[in-house]
């Protein structure tokens, strides 16, 4: 069920009708709520998949049972390991199983060896890398002995079924997301409008931006030689603020979702292109998932601590492992390692935290903010490309210079119509994520009067006949 | 909760006014206008008879030149075909022009081939010009009877024009704000609706061999169409437009037919494959011009 649908729009009030005024009186009535309409927003896509959500669940919640009972470390590991192979398993046969049978290959084919190969016809399961990992993290923390494992299966499959952010985020924790799943809630109007301003933001993202730079995005990126070198820079840059609009637009709405039923997510997205360096960047996008990395990968292999070298190391594996957790392909690859080779000089001369305290912007950065967003934007074209010969192309012909023609964006009445929304809703975005930026918020204040603004932008600006999938769901 | 209703409340409330009224003023607008082929036949078109009007898709649309045919017959014709429609909307055309008073001794209709032998209709892709006049019983029939998501959206827009409109913002609202300025001006039509492809840079390639394709009218849409014209005295007739390297055989003898399907011998007179350049359109209407002489009398 996708959020910017009309199945979705009608799901949502009844499962909200039901929460506060049916299922109020008990914790269990409202928990059970929770799973049963999370299975049903996943069903949608795909019942056949259900089962893996329901076998990873019990799998996990199994796994962390045992670990609290357990005090030999050699079997506490065993059974960690049971779940680290589950998890990862099922992620390696859904997701990259056919990649690594193709690579291997093609590997030989370089030598001269030709292989027969017959890959499976598997089907990603939406959602698979999101509710994979937030599992994952449980298990860790249990293992750990950071948190101590729930004894109600109901509630751990609310958490990792919980529908706003079952498909693509934020990845929440066990230690965060759990404790909220015991108590009974409360409705709390205020908490309850600003989701509901979240959800319009998100919407605006999404509906307005994302898919409207989609309709030039998809035409440059498919016919990249057929265009001019500025043509292909406003693609790459059209891309950037796709994929943002997109993914955090999604995790807007699954945030403002789940305050409507007086859930708190952690933040996924804070204004990532207003970032001074890519240090910055990192922690202002997908923060779910770099912390996740930070937590339960780069700490463990050490991280800062040790030799340059060892620290070096671990910042590659992170962001190669960030790279392919996008998906199986060398592209995601590649674009992870751009984003190592550009975060070590900053990690290196100790300058990879000099805006970690500091929020509000000052006019003698934006050269930096303005630099930073372009270095960003053209690693998104590895991301975007369907191949690395593709990027590699596109990247030359941008730097061909061989034009300075931007004739596709005013070549018909409909482009120019497109153009002129996509500058419009660019600035309208940009100047709300300004001001909340300056005054020192974690997401963007909307008044009653400016999200009633932002509906009717929505409304008479949005993509609605052909609107395009949300991006990360591939992940 | 009361706090938390009453905004959502007061928000969808102010929502539902304010795009209320853009919506009632975007399709006002329209129909104020010559913009899309409805409107332009109410208010761009003073004729209330004709000696025949052509109705139907892309190729009924760049295929016949009226001001060739009238010029050749001394007739008064009007092209009212649309590009993406089917023979479903060509019959919401027909029933459009009766509803403004208007009448025709003849009916071109020229459809896409392949709508002839459809058996289920589905919405097409150009019925949203016909969202002004959704308050006629004829439109909202028409939309009524999809199923699909656009369709109901389109019926529902006489309730709550807002749904149509912010649907197909881009076809509808902003060429609204377009009609604002200019009433006048029309989407890629002239004055008697025609319209032509240009000349593409192609060789002078003979065509040797034409494939045939069976026709056999089975689409219940050209029942009704006859209906409708028997009910108002019109003259039905099917026109078939030329095809590249195709020729049409029809198995059905219950309509008059005009089969112009394989004239072209030369994919010179081609636009592409189902649609002819200006080249071709000329000679195409002074071929049809000649046998429609014959009918005339």
């Amino acid at each position: 069920m996708l959020f910017n649908s009309i199945d979705f729009a009608i799901f949502l009030p009844l499962v909200f009708v039901l929460y506060w005024f049916v299922t109020k009186r008990t914790l269990i009535s409202q928990n059970i709520l929770i799973v049963l309409a999370s299975y049903l927003f996943y069903a949608w896509w795909d019942y056949r998949f259900l089962a893996l959500i329901i076998l990873s669940t019990l799998v996990d919640f199994i796994v962390a049972k045992q670990l609290e009972n357990e005090t030999d470390n050699r079997l506490r590991k065993g059974l960690f390991l049971v779940s680290l192979l589950f998890n990862l398993g099922m992620l390696a046969f859904f997701k990259y199983f056919n990649f690594f049978i193709e690579s291997w290959v093609e590997a030989w084919q370089l030598f001269g060896v030709t292989m027969e190969t017959s890959t499976l016809k598997i089907i990603l399961p939406v959602g698979i890398s999101f509710y994979t990992f937030q599992t994952l993290s449980y298990t860790i923390d249990v293992y750990k002995n950071k948190i101590e494992p729930t004894s109600s299966f109901l509630e751990f499959a609310a958490f990792v079924s919980f529908f706003p952010q079952l498909v693509a985020g934020p990845i929440e924790r066990a230690s965060h997301l759990l404790p909220q799943f015991k108590k009974k809630h409360i409705f709390n109007s205020e908490f309850a409008i600003s989701g509901l301003y979240l959800i319009i933001w998100g919407l605006f993202k999404k509906v307005v931006i994302a898919d409207n730079c989609a309709f030039f995005v998809n035409q440059i990126f498919d016919g990249a030689t057929g265009y001019s070198s500025m043509e292909l820079f406003f693609g790459a840059i059209l891309f950037g603020f796709q994929i943002y609009g997109d993914f955090s637009g999604y995790s807007d709405i699954a945030i403002g979702v789940a305050r409507l039923f007086g859930f708190s997510l952690m933040t996924n997205f804070s204004f990532p292109y207003f970032s001074r360096d890519i240090a910055e960047f990192w922690r202002r996008w997908h923060i779910s998932l770099s912390t996740w990395f930070r937590d339960y990968l780069y700490i463990p292999l050490g991280g800062s601590k040790g030799t340059t070298w060892q620290g070096v190391r671990n910042v590659f594996i992170v962001f190669l492992v960030s790279g392919f957790w996008h998906g199986a392909n060398w592209t995601f690859i590649v674009w992870g390692m751009i984003h190592a080779m550009l975060f070590l000089p900053l990690l290196l001369l100790g300058r990879n935290r000099t805006y970690v305290l500091s929020t509000k912007i000052y006019g003698s950065q934006v050269p930096k903010i303005i630099l930073t967003f372009l270095v960003i934007t053209l690693a998104w074209i590895f991301f975007r490309a369907d191949s690395v010969n593709i990027a590699y192309q596109y990247i030359i012909n941008l730097f061909s210079f061989n034009s300075s023609s931007v004739y596709m964006f005013y070549k018909t009445s409909k482009m120019i119509l497109f153009s002129t929304i996509i500058i419009f809703s660019i600035i309208i975005l940009l100047l709300f994520e300004f001001l909340a930026i300056q005054n020192n918020k974690k997401e963007v204040q909307l008044t009653t009067y400016s999200a009633i603004f932002i509906v009717i932008l929505i409304c008479f600006m949005g993509v609605f006949k052909n609107p395009s999938e949300f991006i990360y769901f591939q992940f | 909760m009361s706090l938390f209703l009453k905004k959502t409340g007061f928000i969808l409330l102010t929502f539902i006014g304010i795009s209320s009224a853009f919506s009632f003023l975007s399709l006002w607008s329209l129909r104020q206008s010559s913009f899309y082929k409805p409107s332009f036949l109410v208010n761009s078109i003073e004729e209330k008879s004709f000696h025949y009007v052509i109705i139907g898709a892309s190729t009924g649309l760049t295929t016949l030149n009226t001001k060739i045919i009238d010029s050749v017959l001394k007739t008064t014709g009007l092209n009212l075909a649309m590009d993406d429609t089917a023979l479903s909307s060509q019959y919401l055309m027909l029933q459009h022009f009766l509803a403004q008073g208007k009448t025709t001794k003849f009916c071109i209709l020229a459809p896409s081939i392949k709508d002839y032998d459809v058996k289920e209709n589905t919405l097409s892709g150009n019925d949203y010009r016909f969202l002004p006049y959704v308050n006629t019983i004829y439109v909202s029939d028409y939309y009524k009877q999809f199923s699909c998501q656009p369709g109901r959206l389109l019926n529902n827009s006489k309730w709550l024009p807002t749904l149509g409109v912010s649907y197909y913002n881009t076809e509808i609202f902003y060429p609204s704000l377009l009609a604002i300025l200019k009433p006048a001006s029309r989407n890629r039509f002239d004055d008697k609706g025609n319209y032509g492809y240009p000349i593409k840079i192609n060789d002078d390639k003979p065509i040797t061999e034409f494939k045939t394709l069976s026709i056999a009218l089975k689409n219940d849409y050209i029942k009704k169409i006859r209906d409708l014209c028997e009910l108002n005295n019109i003259k039905l007739i099917c026109y078939f437009s030329p095809i590249n390297r195709k020729k049409i055989k029809i198995d059905s003898k219950d309509y008059k037919i005009i089969n112009h399907s394989n004239i072209f011998k030369n994919e010179s007179y081609f636009y592409d494959d189902i649609h002819v350049n200006y080249k071709g359109r000329k000679i195409s209407s002074e071929y049809f011009a000649n046998d429609f002489k014959a009918l005339l009398k």
